[in-house]
């Protein structure tokens, strides 16, 4: 997911809620807006012409950030739109279980073995990378009480 | 860049806009199409309507004149100012725009009303004067194109905001009545801009100051604003029947721009007001409700409405 890459990401674990307030006009493209209740990156943005007291509506499209699917809405330019906190930390790949449970561990050291083998291309890639003996480093993004590994990409490093 | 639209289609809105048998919301939107397009040919289109017999939509006009900002119109607001036939409410508008639009060579046509009989039309000069010394003066321009940066909205204002935070100071400044229009106002937009529940609420004890025009601006900027705090409030104003017509005209808008049910609701009832300006500025609230509670992306449609 290389459009992720030019995205700032909240470090560290936040413990408190999953999302924040921001207005409408101080939201960018690349960042992160709740669209129909799901966190979304925002891939398009539009103002509308103002008209007697000087509002704009802005139009957003957004890409679902956890199922790729394309979600839009219109706001208040002056209203508060809800922003996710999102988090992305990398793994190392170290087994797959039979059920589809991936075994992973960061560079502290710890194990987690909670999350699935994403569906769809993403989730072959990773078996069939990790069958061919490649080392895997597995993105897992986490808003909103949802995770689940985004993207994947040889550690060349490791490899060497 | 390229032309937004060209000599045709603003000839085609600027019809709409001058066009007596059309919906006047219709004619609003046209005329605020007129407004974002800017340019000569749009200038052109919305000076031709100031013969209209609606004196709220001249008013509009001069508004949206004063809005683009565009020297071009300095000669057709100069005269509109001038013309005692025009509407207080009119002359007013006319007066402010010229205001800020910001030239130096609309002094002395000001200064000569800063007393004028209807007492709206001399307040508003005294403040367009003021405004422009400021912006002959470099230091007190710099403080003007600050608090244009801490607009939230897209409005040129009659006068800067104060740099002063605190909402209890500023609600002390606006609501003192010693103090001069052009200081009570800088505390006015200080705390739209502010614009939280107790912002709102200072704002909103304006609308029982005595000054008539100071009143009215409370209820714009209340509009700009869009906060569900001050509803009661702008109701009550509109529902006076002796309030200034000013005032209970910018008070229906302010609830249009607001937009919740119970905004509706009033101004489905004084859209039958006997007061032409305000029957009409319910008609206009209406549609600008509407438009706020409706997926519909652009309020200036003119253009995308063309046949």
């Amino acid at each position: 997911m290389a459009e992720l890459e030019d995205t700032q990401f909240e470090s560290g674990d936040s413990g408190a809620s999953a999302t924040f307030p921001m207005q409408c006009s101080a939201l960018r493209k690349n960042g992160f807006v709740m669209l129909k209740s799901r966190p979304c990156k925002i891939v398009e943005m539009s103002t509308s012409k103002t008209g007697k007291h000087g509002h704009a509506k802005v139009h957003m499209v957004g890409i679902d950030i956890f199922n790729g699917k394309k979600l839009e809405d219109i706001c208040p330019s002056t209203h508060n739109m809800d922003v996710p906190v999102v988090k992305r930390e990398d793994f190392t790949l170290i087994d797959i279980s039979g059920d589809g449970y991936l075994s992973m561990m960061n560079d502290n050291g710890d194990l987690r073995e909670d999350l699935k083998v994403p569906d769809g291309d993403l989730g072959n890639q990773i078996r069939t990378d990790f069958e061919n003996g490649r080392e895997l480093l597995c993105t897992v993004l986490k808003a909103c009480g949802e995770e689940c590994v985004i993207a994947v990409k040889a550690n060349t490093a490791a490899e060497k | 860049m390229p032309a937004l639209a060209t000599d045709n289609q603003i000839e085609a809105v600027s019809k709409v806009l001058n066009d007596t048998s059309r919906p006047l919301k219709e004619r609003f939107r046209a005329l605020f199409t007129l407004r974002n397009l800017g340019g000569p040919k749009a200038v052109e289109g919305i000076s031709s309507c100031f013969t209209d017999s609606s004196a709220l939509l001249k008013h509009e006009l001069a508004y949206c004149l004063g809005q683009m900002q565009d020297p071009s119109a300095i000669p057709v607001l100069t005269s509109v100012l001038k013309d005692v036939q025009q509407e207080p409410m009119v002359r007013h508008e006319a007066g402010e725009a010229l205001g800020a639009i910001g030239s130096a060579d609309s002094l002395p046509v000001l200064q000569e009303h800063c007393q004028d009989k209807v007492v709206e039309v001399a307040e508003t000069c005294q403040l367009a004067v003021q405004r422009i010394n400021w912006l002959l003066d470099e230091k007190k321009k710099c403080e003007i194109d600050s608090a244009y940066q801490q607009n939230p909205y897209c409005s040129v204002d009659p006068t800067p905001s104060t740099s002063i935070k605190e909402t209890e100071e500023l609600k002390t400044i606006l609501l003192d009545e010693s103090l001069p229009l052009f200081e009570r106002y800088r505390a006015m937009f200080a705390l739209r801009n502010k614009g939280d529940v107790e912002s709102v609420k200072a704002l909103a004890e304006g609308l029982k100051c005595n000054s008539a025009l100071f009143r009215h601006e409370i209820a714009y900027v209340l509009g700009q604003v869009q906060s569900p705090a001050c509803i009661q409030q702008l109701i009550q104003r509109l529902e006076l029947a002796d309030e200034n017509e000013m005032v209970r005209h910018e008070c229906a808008e302010a609830l249009g721009s607001i937009a919740q049910d119970e905004c509706r609701e009033i101004l489905q009832k004084y859209a039958e007001d006997s007061a032409r300006v305000v029957k009409e500025s319910c008609e206009v609230a209406l549609d600008m409700c509407e438009y706020e509670n409706s997926p519909e992306f652009q309020y200036a449609n003119g253009l995308t409405n063309l046949d």
